[in-house]
């Protein structure tokens, strides 16, 4: 096997990389014939692209990239460590790539007859290659650009659909929201430097404990106690941002209404890969360069009891808001806010003094997360095909005339809940487990209580889907080969992740490991 | 500190304080005199047609964005040119001096031709706008 470490350094960046020029060459291709765009070569350029992607990805994993030195080829800095590449990043830019993949594949169906293909599909490979980059972002500035590159795409992509009202209106929500929630991040960032005199994560983490009185890297005199005020608000203003970027409760409010107005796929595409990259911004900004009790002790109060309250609050608040929903597309936004929250409880473990297990565990729930999500979405986009209506009494009776598209759609809402035999019941026991272990017992109990309520709307889904009775029936449906394809991988990844949960889990529990303890 | 402050507010008074005292100034000062003349558009008896709001073609902004692939490479060009030389004098290589420039201008030229293949540059009529009716209102 060829050792990445002969490769140049900035081939650490692969996956994003080979996801960027897979945009370029989308662009070359659809600007041959701008006008008769084949759909065809288009989606699978993008496919390609982005499972070309996840193979240079797991390459890299196998390879040992980010391993501490004896065994594997250590962490690679990029760029005087604006960039890092370590096992945190290997892993979410593994889960980006799956979606795109995905998403790429279940669109060749969905865009069909819609205007603006070439835009569509390296929009979405625009996008993931931001969220490829946010995963290796190590220093503020990098992390904004990453996040906006991710971003601005995905505005474009929620308002693609140009002539549906829907569309344009969801794309309008999410831009102004998103772009308020930008100023408002960038701003924290300013504070922050402005209280530190660095962007560079584990500098500023130096800047917080060092209380030297000396800038970091200047050795000039510069006191960060005496700016504790500007980086307590500036760490709440970061916050605030990455709430927006992962849904979370004080700013969910966009995400429904932009997943619903959405094309189906570009909404599993943002609560399914957006959502794990916003994730990934918080779990190494909040690690890496705000060190639990040096920042506490600096600013007046512990992130991670922040990170505890949205993530109850977030999770109660998503699951009670779907539980009253008549729309599926709309249940299956605010259980995204609800999946959000319990994601957080791995950020909430960091203070608690968890070991890696509860992180590992947040870091695992967003990667079963990711194929169940946007299988779920993807559900959505194949009734939004067949053209069945959007409310859960117009899927009545859908199983007998698409019995195997249904079943995967079983596959994912059982999974969604966390029912025993599924990938997802795994991650939120060890979530369960680990936040009881750290001692976080009202979490504890949100998750589970959270989860027996979830289980209400889901089984609802499935129930009008198998044993109500349809209003009209017209005989089987069409079965479209892209979407059946991406919703039959999704299903069998969702069921497939137990079995194979040994390397994913160990992979995610190294990863925050070494992100824990850098 | 203290007379640095004196001096920012003694200029924030003075630039809010000039025009009001010279705008109350003339007004105790000048005649008055109403007059229909004095309140259209244009003084000089140019009538104005049409209101004001009006779309204007989206194909502006077209350009515009093409502007600024131009605008960014100009940005970046002109400091590399600048230490092109010394760069290569420091000891790497042509290609690591080069390489860089040339992967940056051709992610750009790969966006101007599509735009360009796309219809960006041709000034097509838009459907939606009809000038003529602008011209007339």
């Amino acid at each position: 096997m060829i050792e990445p470490v002969q490769l140049p350094d900035a081939a650490a960046l692969g996956p994003a990389l080979v996801l960027g020029l897979t945009a370029l060459v989308v662009f070359v291709f659809d600007s041959a014939r701008p006008h008769e765009p084949d759909r065809g070569l288009l989606a699978g350029t993008t496919a390609a692209g982005s499972l070309l992607a996840l193979g240079v990805g797991v390459w890299y994993m196998i390879a040992g990239v980010g391993v501490p030195e004896p065994d594997g080829a250590g962490v690679i800095s990029l760029f005087d460590g604006q960039l890092v590449v370590d096992q945190l990043a290997l892993f979410f830019m593994l889960v980006t790539a799956i979606v795109t993949a995905l998403v790429a594949i279940a669109s060749y169906d969905y865009m069909d007859g819609h205007a603006h293909q070439g835009e569509y599909y390296s929009l979405v490979l625009l996008a993931a290659t931001g969220m490829a980059t946010m995963a290796a972002a190590n220093s503020l500035v990098t992390v904004f650009l990453a996040l906006e590159l991710a971003s601005l795409p995905s505005y474009a992509l929620v308002a693609i659909l140009k002539d549906n009202r829907g569309s344009v209106e969801a794309g309008l929500k999410y831009f102004l929201l998103g772009a308020l929630s930008s100023a408002i991040f960038v701003y924290g960032i300013s504070l922050v430097y402005g209280a530190t005199g660095v962007l560079q994560l584990d500098l500023v983490a130096e800047a917080i404990t060092g209380e030297t009185g000396q800038h970091v890297l200047t050795g000039n005199a510069h006191d960060v106690a005496g700016h504790d005020g500007l980086l307590g608000v500036g760490i709440v203003l970061l916050l605030v941002g990455i709430a927006f970027k992962t849904a979370s409760v004080p700013l969910h409010f966009w995400a429904p209404e932009a997943y619903e107005g959405a094309p189906a796929p570009i909404a599993a595409f943002l609560s399914s890969a957006s959502k794990a990259a916003g994730f990934v911004i918080a779990i190494r900004v909040f690690t890496t360069a705000f060190p639990v009790e040096a920042t506490a002790g600096l600013v007046g109060f512990d992130w991670s009891v922040a990170f505890a309250v949205l993530a109850v609050a977030t999770m109660t608040i998503g699951n009670f808001a779907a539980a009253v929903q008549e729309n599926v597309k709309r249940m299956l936004a605010y259980s995204s806010v609800g999946h959000a929250g319990y994601a957080l409880i791995g950020l909430a473990g960091v203070g608690a003094g968890a070991n890696e297990l509860v992180l590992g565990a947040a870091l695992m729930h967003l990667f079963v997360y990711a194929f169940m999500n946007t299988g779920a979405f993807l559900f959505v986009a194949l009734a939004e095909y067949w053209g069945v209506g959007r409310t859960f009494a117009d899927y009545n009776g859908l199983g007998r005339r698409a019995p195997i598209a249904c079943v995967a759609l079983t596959v994912f809402m059982f999974s969604l809940a966390g029912i025993p035999p599924l990938g997802g019941f795994l991650s939120k026991y060890l979530l369960f487990w680990g936040s009881l272990q750290a001692g976080m017992l009202f979490v504890a109990g949100a998750l589970v209580v959270n989860s027996a309520l979830s289980l209400y709307y889901y089984s609802r889904l499935v129930k009008a889907v198998w044993f109500e009775e349809p209003v009209t029936d017209h005989g089987s449906l069409a079965q479209p080969v892209g979407l059946y394809a991406a919703l039959i991988a999704a299903a069998v990844m969702t069921v497939v992740v137990l079995p194979g949960f040994g390397p994913i889990a160990d992979s995610a529990l190294d990863a925050a490991t070494a992100v824990l303890t850098s | 500190m203290s007379t640095a402050w004196i001096a920012i507010s003694a200029m924030a008074l003075i630039g809010v304080g000039l025009p009001i005292g010279m705008i109350t100034l003339s007004s105790l000062l000048r005649p008055s005199v109403p007059e229909d003349g004095k309140r259209q558009t244009y003084e000089s008896g140019e009538i104005p047609t049409g209101g004001t709001r009006f779309r204007f073609n989206v194909q502006y902004y077209m350009v515009a964005l093409l502007f600024v692939i131009f605008d960014v490479e100009t940005a970046f060009i002109f400091p590399w040119v600048v230490t092109y030389r010394d760069a290569l004098e420091g000891g790497p290589s042509v290609v690591a001096v080069l390489a860089p420039m040339l992967a940056f201008l051709g992610i750009l030229i790969v966006g101007l031709v599509w735009a360009w293949r796309n219809g960006a540059v041709s000034w097509a009529r838009s459907e939606t706008t009809d000038w003529r009716s602008t011209q007339n209102q």
